[in-house]
């Protein structure tokens, strides 16, 4: 879609009066503004206020207030030091970041190619990349419990080139979870990433070129640059969600790779502690904001949109 | 250079639908555990129609969808409307706040409308768990997709066409109904249609917010998986598999049309 | 445009329409633990429908119900050690004797238990052990030991853990040679860590119906299961076998109980009275391969499930067995070590 710049003299409303603008935000903001701010706003707050709450002998929610959620997540609880939610934690930011990357990776060489291709065969290509993307993410998952099946050739093929031990199934197991991560956000990343591309001047690849650049350096200095938006965005799409994810580590990884989405549901599950589930996801939101407003403030520099 | 671009691509597109080529192969072997191949057989479709679970599950995801996306598209249009044209105060919070669910990971937001609507329960006996609790959910994260698609949109808008209405005598519904609304429909059915897969295709906040009897089909592969992959959940999500595909296919080209239209 | 309103309206419509209810009973119970045409039958003979909601271990069941399943459901199935939690919780809802006149149906060491005196909260569903269910060769059977699962010399190949806290924590203070209900912190801390050394070495936690399933698929060697689902796994595959280990396991009871909150609360207790009919009894265990603690329905049960000593064990295995109790505020520890199991 292409948007026009609009006229800073154009001004929306100006026909109104305070009143009629007041009563047009009203009805036309207000509701979805309302909705959010109950269904939204005070959920998230809620989380946070029930994180400083106690929990019962049987995973009732009952006062007094305490830290000792925060206290556990430190390493704190009750038989002895652990510092276990520090490891989940940078666990899952690792494997959000390590997701994002082998997506670049992946992503890369694809946009390049729907690029190249003539502009009847474009829109093919990028609809079977959005195909996958549009099928449910549970099916695509569990799929790769069967494909990475003891007896699978593709197992048999990780253990002969070595990247798995024999006797050792891929699934469960980080490589598995891996995979899968890349498999669901790869289309996050080779949309953005394709739109940058598809814009690139190649001339200032050529230039470079003919002033005897070889060839990573035409990509650092005349390439990148030029989709550096498209990546990036694609990488906030792909890492902040893989950060929090919960159903592919918890299909692909069973209980060996914890992260911080199953953290979270197994205290609102099994272990009924609401307290501490709640600390942990509102630590998580915390991050996740941090995120998006240092995202933001790049973004206001660079340009308004977003997405 | 060129070749190894065109090797990889391959490889990556057969990446991103091996998982689903394996579930429709594995859809008609006969063996009912393992990934053993011990047959070729339609039997397991046949099991799906004297499924109960299954239809019902399907019914929900559908009325649940349905219901969510209708809410959502008008309240996130308005949204959209309202976010590009006029100001309010706490406008720029709450332009942020739109993008939260966007972003955060859905397990954050399912387990904040639990421990919402548990607060509420206990309080004013509202918002028992159901096809209820599922339908406001979804709206929550629904409505944000949908306003800023259509935000874009009206950004995208030549203010000059508005501008003319006026000109003309139009007052601002008039220009809203006959000149703003049509130009932004194709934004508007685009948030819709992007809310309406998001709701049929969510399993974590329908996980965390569902009753007796609501079950949806996200939900009852989930449990099913966790028992064991059998061939009658391969049937099922093959079935899926290709209502997506068909859906995918259909809204592609209905866009083509539209773009060419306009 | 108005076509495809009026479309929408009419899709809208039969949607809705087919979700119109007659009177309905909301059943919330482990995966394939009832025959679907008991539902059937009950749907038939009381006009009315079954839903079926389905967990895989009773600690998530608790956390559910805590968490507004108290007014959804109607019954639910806990076993013995989380009926004394759930009354003192307040989420059961007394039983009025005078609607399920079957109760006299039950054998007598199943009326009247010490979790639940009288049988005010509970009525027995099923009774049965925790085992191990292995797939091995006939000419070279596995040691009967919990050691296949926490010593790595004796490790058959890939097994699953049973994902439950009281479950899988009694497997490890059975191997140390302790009682199921240890308080003992320290005892508690050795178990924890002999679990976690065995969930290095495994392919993960699941609940018993996919543990049995994992080892019929061959994707697992060894699995730890309970009585019912070793039964049905061995008729499914004559290869493999269910045994108790030798030091020692645990015995429970599923109990059937009606929510303190439950939407059809007369309905509930006719359900009840209707499992507890003599030929339903028999139709139930047949199916889920559990024992039965009903003396009525004895005589309808398939004869080589009565003489099948995984399902009714003899004194002499009798003696190996524990039963878990409610650990009261003690739960919490459990609680807390299991988390640690989980999360590491």
């Amino acid at each position: 879609m292409n948007a026009k710049p609009r006229d800073a003299e154009v001004q929306y409303g100006a026909h109104l009066t305070p009143g009629g603008h007041r009563l047009c935000s009203a009805i036309t903001s207000g509701p979805a503004v309302l909705w959010l701010s109950i269904f939204l706003l005070i959920p998230l707050v809620a989380v946070g206020a029930i994180s400083f709450f106690s929990r019962g002998a049987y995973g009732e929610i009952e006062l007094p207030l305490t830290l000792e959620s925060y206290k556990r997540l430190l390493g704190f609880g009750q038989l002895g030091f652990d510092p276990l939610y520090p490891v989940i934690l940078l666990r899952s930011l690792a494997l959000g970041a390590g997701t994002a990357l082998l997506c670049v990776l992946a992503a890369l060489p694809l946009a390049f190619f729907i690029a190249r291709l003539r502009p009847r065969y474009k829109t093919l290509a990028l609809t079977l990349v959005v195909i996958p993307f549009w099928t449910n993410l549970l099916i695509r998952t569990y799929a790769w419990q069967i494909l990475f099946a003891p007896e699978s050739w593709i197992t048999r093929a990780f253990h002969y080139l070595g990247v798995v031990n024999a006797g050792e199934p891929l699934y469960p197991g980080v490589l598995a979870v891996a995979i899968g991560m890349v498999c669901d956000f790869l289309p996050f990343m080779v949309l953005p990433l394709y739109a940058s591309v598809e814009k690139i001047d190649w001339s200032l690849a050529e230039a470079a070129m003919d002033l005897g650049a070889n060839r990573v350096q035409v990509f650092r200095h005349a390439l990148l640059p030029q989709i550096a938006p498209g990546l990036v965005a694609g990488i906030v799409l792909v890492f902040l969600p893989a950060t929090g994810q919960f159903v592919i580590p918890d299909l692909l990884g069973g209980a060996k790779t914890v992260m911080l989405g199953n953290a979270i549901q197994q205290q609102f599950g099994q272990s009924r502690d609401w307290p501490f589930g709640s600390a942990i996801a509102f630590v998580a939101l915390g991050l996740v904001m941090l995120g998006l407003t240092c995202y933001a403030r790049r973004g206001a520099k660079e340009g308004p949109s977003l997405l | 250079m060129k070749q190894l671009l065109n090797i990889a691509a391959g490889l990556l597109y057969l990446f991103l639908y091996a998982p689903i080529a394996v579930v429709m192969v594995y859809s008609f072997n006969s063996a009912r555990f393992g990934a053993r191949w011990t047959g070729f057989t339609t039997n397991w479709y046949g099991a799906l129609l004297d499924n109960p679970a299954a239809l019902s599950a399907a019914r929900n995801t559908l009325l649940l969808a349905v219901l969510s996306t209708s809410i959502a598209t008008v309240l996130g249009t308005l949204l959209g409307y309202g976010l590009d044209r006029f100001n309010f105060p706490g406008k720029r919070f709450f332009s942020r706040l739109l993008y939260v669910p966007v972003f955060i990971p859905d397990i954050i937001l399912a387990v904040a409308l639990l421990l919402f609507y548990s607060l509420v329960r206990s309080w004013l006996g509202l918002f028992d768990l159901g096809l209820t609790t599922m339908v406001i959910a979804h709206v929550t994260f629904q409505i944000p997709f949908v306003a800023i698609v259509v935000r874009s949109r009206l950004v995208g808008l030549d203010p000059a066409l508005e501008e003319a209405a006026r000109d003309l005598g139009a007052n601002g519904w008039q220009t809203f109904t006959h000149v703003t609304l049509p130009l932004i429909l194709p934004g508007i059915m685009a948030g819709g249609m992007l809310a309406f897969t998001l709701s049929l295709d969510d399993f974590v906040v329908s996980f965390f917010t569902s009753g007796p009897g609501s079950t949806t089909l996200p939900i009852l592969i989930y449990s099913s998986v966790k028992r064991g992959i059998t061939p009658d959940i391969n049937a099922l999500s093959t079935l899926i598999i290709l209502a997506s595909i068909a859906a995918t296919i259909v809204i592609t080209m209905l866009q083509r049309n539209q773009r060419a239209a306009t | 445009m108005k076509k495809s309103a009026i479309a929408f309206l009419f899709t809208l419509f039969m949607t809705f329409a087919g979700w119109a209810s007659t009177t309905q009973l909301n059943l919330y119970i482990w995966s394939e633990y009832i025959d679907p045409k008991i539902a059937a039958d009950f749907e038939k003979q009381f006009d009315c429908k079954v839903t079926i909601d389905l967990y895989e271990d009773a600690e998530s069941m608790l956390a559910k119900v805590q968490n507004g399943g108290v007014s959804l459901y109607d019954v639910v199935v806990p076993p013995d050690h989380i009926v004394p939690a759930m009354i003192k919780l307040k989420l059961l809802a007394p039983l009025r004797h005078e609607n399920i006149p079957n109760l006299k149906n039950l054998d007598p060491q199943f009326a009247n238990p010490s979790y639940d005196r009288g049988n005010r909260h509970s009525v027995a569903y099923q009774w049965g052990t925790v085992g191990v269910f292995v797939r091995q060769p006939k000419d070279r059977p596995l040691p009967q030991t919990w050691g296949i699962f926490f010593d790595p010399k004796l490790q058959p190949g890939p097994f699953v853990l049973i994902d439950s806290v009281r479950d899988m924590l009694g497997a490890a203070l059975k191997y140390q040679g302790h009682s199921l209900n240890s308080t003992d912190p320290q005892q508690l801390k050795e178990a924890r860590d002999l679990v976690l050394e065995a969930k290095k070495r495994s392919l993960g936690f699941e609940g018993s119906v996919g543990a049995k399933n994992r080892v019929l698929a061959r994707t697992a060697r060894a699995a730890i299961v309970y009585s019912g689902e070793g039964a049905r796994g061995v008729n499914d595959d004559a290869e493999t076998v269910y045994f108790i280990p030798k030091e020692g396991s645990q015995i429970w009871v599923d109990n059937l109980a009606v929510l303190a909150k439950a939407p059809h609360r007369d309905l509930a207790e006719k359900f009840l009275n209707f499992i507890l009919e003599a030929k339903v009894g028999a139709k139930l265990s047949n199916f889920t391969q559990y024992s039965s603690p009903n003396k009525a329905a004895l005589p309808f049960i398939r004869s080589q499930d009565l003489k099948n000593p995984s399902i009714y064990p003899p004194p002499e295995l009798r003696a190996r067995l524990e039963v878990l109790e409610d650990l009261g505020a003690k739960t919490r520890l459990y609680d807390e070590i299991w988390t640690q199991i989980k999360a590491r």
